[in-house]
């Protein structure tokens, strides 16, 4: 019982205290009102621009930034690109979105189990997930890719198993520490279940870190998922996403930069405000800077 | 009926004409000749310069019987000879061999079965050894060694009976008259009896590291991921070679490929040649010369038959007629490739150019679908027999250009009622048992039909060549027509060109009215090359531009 | 000691083990397979694919060829590459070198400027400068690796002709001047993302180092403070460094891959991709094998150069 006691007492003085570090730390302010600003427009802009992103026009293919209302150009197709960049925001924020909740979760349900059960299974779980780090994440990736049906769904799956093992590492290792704690060996001597003590007890100490992670898994699979459509594995035509919107890009350099400047630039400055936030996240919950 | 006949007289007229120029040409050169071409002007005296030549696969087998890519070929063309070669006009030509063998020489029995070769007495292989009749029975039997990993055995697999009659001739017997087999002989390359039976496995021979041919050229060195150089060889037998180094360079990205001709570091674009979207640029370069050269692949939307959307054959017209051919053409691929109506390379001899051309019709193509029964559901796609009219279409993911033909195609299609969705594989995935075991829906796919020149399309075309249906063979649509079948076997027992030839343009004209694929274009290549290299000749009976790099040389 | 190193001994193979059975299976569950680059080969009869299947042993159970590999591998035989035929070991070997003058460079160049702005930035802490740094650090972490190269391509080689757009040298120039030019752009791409990293941790540790007793003593001697960051705090904050040299001893292989793939760089992250796209199991594998080595030797040296730094860690 005082374990639960002392458990929701710090947790909420927790929360004012951060809420004012994180609100004083300029860089993660700037990236929450960046995303805000960028998810905004995802939602809503494609309602406001004259073009629809699916829309084929090859008389106009190619026209530059600032021609007539397509304000950021048209590809190869003819498709104004500014429709397209944010319909490929809703894609690839969405699909890194969901990447990042699958991932965090496979993640932390193999850290906790890990962390809080030790032993052959911990031993086991651990070995697999150094296994997979052993792997250079392209391989995986595209093993993947080629293995299953490009879909929004199943790249999100990709990019979640190619990107979970960091959170179990951190998730393992806090748990590890919390595993000998009073609170934890009240709860069993209190009788409690392995899963309630793991999951109820356990996990939301461990949350600061989780949190950070996530934030940062985020971030992570905007690349991941620019990459393996860039390639041209990930998300399919028509639907854009941003790193499709790249795939090709490469070939009209020369003739037409703006194909490749403007959705890699948005890619960065999504991913940028994602890092921002996260680094904001890790001062607030005095999480310890293992990654940078 | 009257169109028919009308065209077939005009056939008759035009290839007697071109029956005597071929017959006239051949029998003027075929004596001295090495594959010397008739415009070489005033080579060197002796191999000086060197050409760098740029593929965007890299090449990695040298042993050319094994299984290889078309990139390894512009080095086997330069390291090893065959016994004949096929010339840009589709015609053979004696390479090792002193005259091709045919009926008329008696190289051939009237039946087919029996083949009499004779050689060349003054061939050496690179290390001194004279190249003879043995060493053209060591390479055939070693493509049927159950032991060899051999590339095509297709033709050589009916070889029986090898016989050296002398060190400049031999004899073989057919296990039943196969006529594309003249062809094949122009892509099986001679390796060296004396080196190679020294070795226990031939798969994992020094030799396929460091080949030794009787080619234009000797192996000097490769740096893997990089580049192969070549060196003059002195002593050739045949007409030159004119450059004292001939290196091949690998450039994955086509953009970057282009970008080094631009700049000069590579003097000629081989395989997978300049892309459609640089050719108005490159045309503009000073001191290049770039020209757009007829290829032998030919792209088109291959329907599985064997799917019920498929199966009615107003569908496919409907479908053919709603391709804005025109529009995909010029836009999307900046009007270097030719629209076409067959699957056989235009400036083949079998070409028939006289079949109904496609006409962009989308009134025409909802029209036929009406008729047909196929009417719009509720959700707008047509709907026949509780069958939707809508499909997947496949092909190589991160092709962009084709990714942009699929998602204009999708449009127009709609526009019709047809619902057509994009689902692309890698390439290992989307040519594997997916291809060619019809598992596909639709796919869109470049493919060169014919084989060292041949037109035998039993392989793609022919019933027993449906994998999906126990066949053996790439016919993945599975097109199944008993006329087409018949004429196949025909004109693979004939060797007769003008009787072949009647042969393959009626098989054009069935496939054109049956419609199994939906042709796009006919591939044409942006070829590249440095102003002042002479003796470069296109040939698109060979799969890469480096197929005579002996003839190459330098302006002086 | 040595209970360490044996206790890391069996750690490393069941590591190994693990990879390769994941890494084996993936690869061969992969649809299309090594003949699928046949596929449209217009003279290839299904007779042939299946006749090179068998030769190459690809019908048998799945089961009986990873045995058959691994036994080979114990035995010290890595396989023949699919596509050349050249033992695999040789195959790498190759392309080795291309990737250590690239990543050699480029973390010399992470090194040298990643160490200046760290130490610079910490004993500035909340300057303009250590703010720009953190900033700088985060964006340059968050910038995809190809587009940068792209954007690269295009500025540089395209627009301003000053540098190459790819590849290592230009053929029949060998000198180290042409190498050097075409090494610009590669490795500054490539390094973009090691300064980042280098400067945050040369950061924290000389900011740790800075607090320690024998700086504080050293300052008390009336040493200079420039001295005093030379010798002490930076000797001192560069032995973690090796640490994280350690870590990143792995990305030689991946981490230069998509700079090799934009660059059309010869090293093995090419014939990674190049292996992978014509399912050349036997290179593939070699690759994975190779690589899980370089995790298992970058960990240990980290760990063993923990050890050396910090007495308290004992290693067993």
């Amino acid at each position: 019982m005082t374990a639960l006691v002392a458990n929701a007492g710090p947790s909420r003085w927790w929360r004012s205290r951060t809420m004012r570090r994180f609100t004083s730390h300029h860089l993660a302010l700037l990236g929450v009102v960046m995303i805000t600003l960028l998810t905004l427009a995802c939602v809503f802009g494609p309602h406001l621009l004259p073009y629809d992103s699916l829309y084929i026009d090859l008389r106009a293919r190619f026209s530059p930034p600032l021609t007539g209302y397509h304000y950021l150009g048209t590809d190869p197709l003819g498709r104004d690109v500014a429709a397209r960049l944010l319909m490929a925001g809703r894609t690839s924020l969405l699909v890194a979105f969901s990447a990042m909740l699958l991932s965090t979760m496979i993640g932390t349900l193999v850290g906790v189990i890990a962390g809080y059960r030790g032993g052959w299974i911990g031993a086991a779980l651990m070995r697999t997930v150094d296994g997979f780090l052993s792997f250079p994440s392209i391989f995986l990736l595209l093993a993947l890719a080629a293995a299953l049906k490009p879909s929004p769904a199943m790249v999100t799956v990709i990019v979640a198993v190619t990107s979970w093992m960091e959170v179990a590492r951190i998730v393992e290792a806090e748990v590890r520490s919390l595993r000998e704690r009073e609170f934890v060996l009240a709860g069993r001597m209190l009788g409690l279940s392995g899963a309630h003590i793991m999951f109820r007890e356990i996990l939301p100490n461990a949350m600061g870190p989780i949190i950070v992670a996530a934030t940062l898994t985020v971030a992570h699979a905007i690349l991941l998922e620019a990459y393996i459509s860039f390639l041209g594995y990930g998300i399919q035509p028509p639907l854009p996403s941003w790193g499709n919107m790249l795939e090709g890009a490469q070939q009209y350099l020369d003739s037409a930069p703006w194909l490749a400047i403007i959705p890699g630039a948005a890619i960065t400055i999504a991913v940028t405000s994602f890092n921002f936030i996260g680094d904001g996240l890790r001062d607030a919950l005095d999480v310890r800077d293992d990654r940078v | 009926m009257t169109e028919r006949s009308n065209t077939k007289s005009n056939y008759s007229r035009r290839d007697a004409l071109r029956l005597m120029a071929i017959g006239g040409a051949a029998g003027l050169i075929a004596p001295n000749l090495l594959g010397k071409p008739a415009f070489a002007q005033n080579p060197p005296a002796s191999p000086t310069g060197r050409v760098v030549v740029g593929l965007s696969q890299e090449p990695t087998v040298f042993n050319p019987l094994m299984p290889h890519i078309e990139a390894d070929e512009a080095v086997h063309f330069s390291v090893f000879d065959a016994l004949v070669r096929m010339d840009p006009k589709g015609v053979l030509q004696p390479n090792l061999v002193v005259e091709v063998p045919n009926q008329k020489n008696g190289g051939i029995s009237e039946d087919g079965l029996v083949w009499r070769i004779r050689l060349r007495d003054d061939v050496r292989w690179h290390d001194g050894k004279p190249f003879t009749a043995e060493d053209v029975k060591f390479t055939l039997e070693l493509i049927t060694n159950p032991k060899f990993r051999a590339w095509r055995t297709a033709g050589h697999s009916l070889v029986r009976d090898i016989k050296v009659v002398s060190p400049t001739e031999l004899t073989w017997r057919m296990e039943e008259a196969f006529a594309p087999y003249q062809s094949f002989l122009a892509e099986t390359f001679m390796v060296p009896k004396h080196i190679l039976e020294k070795e226990a496995d031939p798969n994992a021979a020094a030799f396929n590291q460091a080949p030794v041919g009787t080619g234009p050229f000797k192996w000097a060195q490769r740096v893997a991921g990089d580049h192969i150089e070549l060196v003059a060889n002195a002593d050739y037998a045949g007409e030159g070679p004119y450059l004292e180094r001939l290196v091949f360079k690998y450039i994955p990205d086509m953009t970057v490929l282009y970008t080094q001709f631009k700049s000069g570091d590579i003097d000629l674009v081989d395989q997978a040649f300049i892309t459609a979207d640089h050719y108005a640029e490159a045309s503009q370069l000073s001191d290049r010369v770039v020209k757009l050269e007829p290829g032998a692949s030919v792209e088109s939307i291959y329907l599985n038959l064997e799917k019920p959307q498929f199966k009615d054959p107003a569908v496919r017209q409907a479908l053919y007629a709603a391709i804005d051919r025109k529009a995909i053409l010029e836009a999307l691929y900046y009007g270097v490739h030719k629209p076409t109506e067959t699957f056989m390379p235009q400036n083949s001899y079998y070409y028939n150019p006289n079949l109904p051309a496609q006409e962009f019709n989308l009134e025409r193509a909802g029209q036929i679908l009406d008729e047909a029964g196929w009417v719009p559901g509720a959700d707008g796609i047509r709907v026949k027999d509780g069958v939707r009219l809508s499909f997947a279409n496949s092909t190589t993911s991160g092709n962009h250009l084709r990714e942009q033909t699929q998602q204009f195609l999708q449009q127009t299609f709609a526009e019709i009622g047809v619902e057509m969705t994009i689902s692309n594989l890698p390439a290992a995935v989307m040519w594997g048992d997916f291809w060619l075991k019809s598992q596909y829906e639709s796919a869109i796919s470049g493919v060169t039909n014919v084989i060292a020149g041949d037109p035998d399309v039993s392989n793609r075309l022919h019933t027993k060549a449906i994998v999906a249906k126990g066949g053996k063979g790439s016919n993945t649509g599975q097109y199944s027509n008993p006329e087409v079948d018949a004429l196949l076997e025909k004109g693979a027992r004939t060797f007769d060109r003008e009787q072949r030839r009647a042969i393959y343009l009626r098989v054009q004209e069935i496939v054109r009215q049956d419609l199994p694929f939906l042709p796009l274009f006919a591939y044409t290549n942006v070829f590249g090359r440095k102003e002042g290299l002479e003796g470069f000749e296109p040939n698109s009976n060979t799969r890469v531009a480096s197929w005579h790099a002996a003839g190459w040389h330098w302006k002086a | 000691m040595r209970g360490f190193l044996l206790n890391r001994l069996s750690q490393s193979l069941i590591l190994l083990l693990i990879v390769s059975v994941i890494g084996f299976l993936v690869l061969n569950l992969l649809p299309g397979g090594p003949l699928a680059q046949f596929g449209l080969d217009p003279g290839m009869t299904q007779d042939d694919l299946e006749r090179l299947k068998e030769q190459l042993g690809l019908n048998r159970p799945l089961l009986i060829q990873y045995f058959d590999w691994a036994w080979r591998l114990l035995q010290g035989d890595w396989g023949h590459s699919f596509r050349d035929g050249a033992p695999v070991l040789a195959v790498i070997g190759r392309h080795v070198p291309a990737t250590l003058l690239l990543m050699g460079t480029s973390t010399a160049i992470a090194i040298a400027i990643g160490t200046w702005i760290g130490i610079r930035g910490a004993t500035h802490r909340y300057s303009v400068f250590d703010y720009m740094a953190t900033v700088g650090a985060m964006v340059a972490l968050s910038i995809p690796t190809f587009w940068f190269g792209l954007v690269g391509i295009y500025i540089f080689s395209l627009q301003l002709g000053w540098l190459p757009a790819g590849n290592m040298y230009t053929i029949g120039d060998g000198s180290v001047l042409n190498y050097l030019h075409h090494l610009i752009m590669p490795s500054i791409v490539l390094s973009l993302v090691h300064v980042a990293i280098w400067s945050r941790y040369m950061r924290t540790a000389t900011l740790d180092a800075i607090s320690q007793d024998f700086v504080k003593t050293a300052r008390a001697k009336g040493l200079s403070e420039r001295r005093v960051i030379m010798k002490h705090v930076v000797g001192n904050a560069l032995l973690p460094m090796i640490t994280l040299a350690g870590v990143q001893l792995p990305s030689i292989l991946t981490g230069a891959l998509v700079t090799e793939t934009v660059f059309t760089w010869p090293g093995m992250g090419r014939l990674f991709l190049d292996s992978l796209g014509y399912s050349d199991y036997p290179v593939v594998m070699g690759l994975l094998m190779f690589s899980a080595i370089l995790v298992i030797l970058g960990n240990l040296i980290a760990d063993i150069a923990v050890a050396i730094v910090d007495p308290r860690i004992r290693l067993g």
